[in-house]
């Protein structure tokens, strides 16, 4: 993948780049001192983390028979059509993705990711998109006006407009959040047949993927997808077969919406800056002219 | 004496706008009219039955041209700064271009950014459902207020124009907080439609991507608002057959050419510090996609405006501002369309009636633009005087 994420060096990049902006940007104060250096991610409270809803996904036990799709469909009232097949959409919010490969075919589980630093829920217009007190990403579908930013933030391409609809809006996984209210498993977990899909805490989901791959070292990749890109998921995978195979992207490790939010924390700055910039401005420099341009008008009058 | 001859106009303003229909408001007037009526198919039939958009590439021409139009329309900020804040009398005829130019953009913008909400029916929800986090809640809550503020700034013209000098003058005596806070506004959301592409790290290709998108847009804008604001004055003045005061083609051409100077700086310098100048040299779509927009629409339009020899051809100052133009509205689609890495299996080529709508609303805002110029006094040496 050519995408600019794959390369391990991003934070020396960025610091050039910050460098840069530094030397070549010095006459617009605010927006570039609004660019911080790279470092510091919202390290959030690691127990409340732990004990968040999640599930993991093991492609090694995968079978492809679709049974999590069905469940999901029935349980959220979905109307799927042959365009909808192997595709997240307004009418698909889970699909097995078949992964043709020499020895044998690997299928994988798409659905939202339940980042734990969510780039959508940051970049909504309107706080539709927005974390549960259980901490499930949801839509907030009174508020969301299909403005579709959701879509470009997602670093897995996963909110889906309902284009059909002329009035339509963004649909999504919900994390079968009514079942898990009502102290239910997720859909899709409770109807895969083969153990490929397990739903538990945060925590104990990792502790299962790290022994399965303890237990069986030569069978599984040394890789816990999930577990650290973009901040980290809550649906987690571990494969027999490398994660880049298997159309899991490359992801770097930072969070998302870190990269707005340093430049959109700084909003009241920049505006308090540039208006009293443009005050001083005028204070100093523009009545002065304009004294002299009245001056000159009535010389010639 | 001036005051007499706009009183006189005014109140044949709609008899003469009958009699002297030309062929360019026929034109633009049919024009409209179509983009009136894919636009009203469009707000009925939905997305999905109107566009080519989809779930890959959900942004196509109408955000191309949205994020191209309010940059254009830094015409308005720009000027505002330079006659009001620096208090330059000498500019205000051309001041008074920029903020026309400025509010008509922004009203275009906001005609396409209603076609293109889903629930297009629901516009106001940013109004009462706030995510300060977000960078588009900022655009849309800055465009809003700027609109209004875009308002006020043309006020006074518009009501010279119908007779009510004292109240035009009342208002202008009254604008400058108004500038100020059009001129912080501006500076907020033509920076954040940077910011808006750093949350698509994964999306948008490494030549385009860099934490300095937000200095970028701002200065683009400035260097393109100044570009805008310099055509329509020549444009203007020809309408008018009034004469054009060489100092200010110069001192718009110099600005937007300083500008344009410091943006390539910063263009070209945060490549090379990335170290993507190297793949940016070599013959792939995207390097040569950079190097277009970067030769074409800053390089060539910088020697244009700043070399002497050059600048004092008049000819060449309008294809340098025009330059300046095509750059950034090639900058713009390329951020929002052309450098997007899609996900597979998705393709985006915009439908007839994204072209009928928005070629529609470019056909209404130049027909207002026009009338404006022809009819009220905005290139008047003083008004309300």
């Amino acid at each position: 993948m050519t995408s600019p994420l794959t390369r391990k060096d991003i934070s020396r990049r960025d610091f050039l780049r910050l460098s840069a902006a530094a030397a070549g940007a010095a006459v617009f104060v605010g927006p570039a001192s609004a660019l911080p250096a790279f470092a510091e991610s919202g390290a959030a409270d690691e127990a409340a983390i732990n004990a968040l809803p999640a599930t993991l996904f093991d492609v090694s036990r995968c079978i492809g028979c679709r049974s999590c799709e069905e469940a999901c469909v029935a349980t959220h009232n979905l109307n799927p059509t042959a365009d909808d097949d192997g595709k997240l959409t307004a009418n698909r919010y889970t699909y097995i993705a078949e992964v043709p490969l020499e020895s044998r075919p690997r299928w994988v589980q798409k659905q939202c990711m339940h980042c734990l630093e969510p780039a959508c829920v940051g970049a909504c217009t309107v706080g539709a998109l927005h974390v549960t007190p259980e901490g499930i990403i949801t839509i907030d579908k009174d508020k969301c006006f299909g403005c579709r930013y959701c879509q470009y933030a997602c670093p897995f391409s996963v909110p889906a407009y309902d284009w059909a609809d002329p009035f339509g809006l963004i649909h999504k996984c919900d994390f079968c959040l009514e079942r898990q209210r009502a102290g239910e498993t997720v859909a899709c977990v409770a109807a895969c047949p083969t153990g490929a899909l397990h739903f538990g805490t945060r925590a104990e989901m990792l502790k299962m993927a790290h022994n399965r791959i303890k237990a069986n070292p030569r069978h599984y990749v040394d890789h816990v997808y999930g577990e650290f890109e973009v901040g980290g998921t809550r649906r987690l995978y571990i494969s027999d077969v490398p994660m880049s195979m298997l159309g899991l992207r490359d992801l770097p490790h930072d969070s998302v919406p870190h990269k707005t939010h340093v430049v959109m924390s700084k909003t009241p700055v920049i505006a308090a800056s540039v208006a009293g910039i443009a005050t001083a401005i005028y204070g100093f420099l523009g009545r002065k002219n304009e004294k002299v341009a009245i001056e000159v008008e009535e010389s010639q009058s | 004496m001036t005051t007499t001859t706009i009183g006189q106009r005014s109140r044949s303003a709609a008899r003469t706008v009958l009699t002297e229909l030309d062929g360019t408001m026929v034109v633009l007037f049919l024009l409209m009219s179509a983009g009136v009526f894919a636009g009203v198919w469009r707000l009925f039939s939905g997305l999905g039955a109107s566009t080519n958009l989809n779930n890959g590439y959900a942004w196509g021409l109408w955000i191309g041209f949205d994020f191209t139009m309010i940059a254009f329309s830094g015409a308005g900020f720009t000027m505002a700064f330079v006659g009001h804040v620096l208090g330059l009398k000498r500019f205000h005829s051309a001041m008074r271009i920029g903020v026309l130019t400025g509010l008509l953009g922004y009203v275009g913008v906001l005609v396409l950014l209603v076609l293109d909400l889903g629930r297009w029916d629901r516009f106001y929800s940013f109004i009462i459902n706030w995510n300060i986090h977000s960078p588009l809640f900022e655009i849309c809550f800055c465009v809003l207020l700027y609109s209004m503020v875009l308002v006020f700034e043309n006020l006074p013209q518009l009501l010279a124009g119908i007779g009510k000098h004292k109240l035009a003058h009342a208002i202008h005596k009254a604008i400058m907080p108004i500038v100020i806070l059009g001129v912080t506004l501006s500076s907020l959301h033509q920076s954040t439609l940077g910011t808006l592409y750093l949350a698509m790290p994964h999306r948008l290709h490494a030549f385009w991507y860099t934490p300095l998108l937000p200095v970028l847009f701002f200065a683009s804008s400035i260097m393109v608002g100044l570009s805008v604001a310099l055509l329509g004055y020549l444009i203007a003045s020809k309408i008018r057959r009034m004469p054009v005061d060489g100092k200010v083609v110069k001192g718009l051409a110099l600005g937007a050419g300083w500008t344009g100077l410091l943006y390539a700086a910063m263009k070209i310098g945060d490549v090379i510090a990335s170290g993507e100048i190297a793949a940016i040299l070599t013959n792939t779509r995207m390097a040569n996609l950079w190097k277009a927009e970067m030769l074409l629409g800053v390089i060539i339009p910088i020697a244009l405006m700043l070399i002497p020899q050059l600048r004092r051809n008049r000819k060449a100052v309008v294809t340098g501002a025009s330059l300046f133009a095509v750059g950034v509205l090639f900058n713009r689609f390329n951020a929002t369309l052309f450098a997007q890495q899609s996900p597979s299996g998705y393709n985006y080529t915009a439908s007839s009636l994204e072209w009928v709508s928005t070629i529609g609303v470019l056909a209404g805002v130049a027909l207002a633009w026009y009338l404006a110029v022809k009819y009220l006094p905005i290139l008047q040496e003083k008004h309300g005087h």
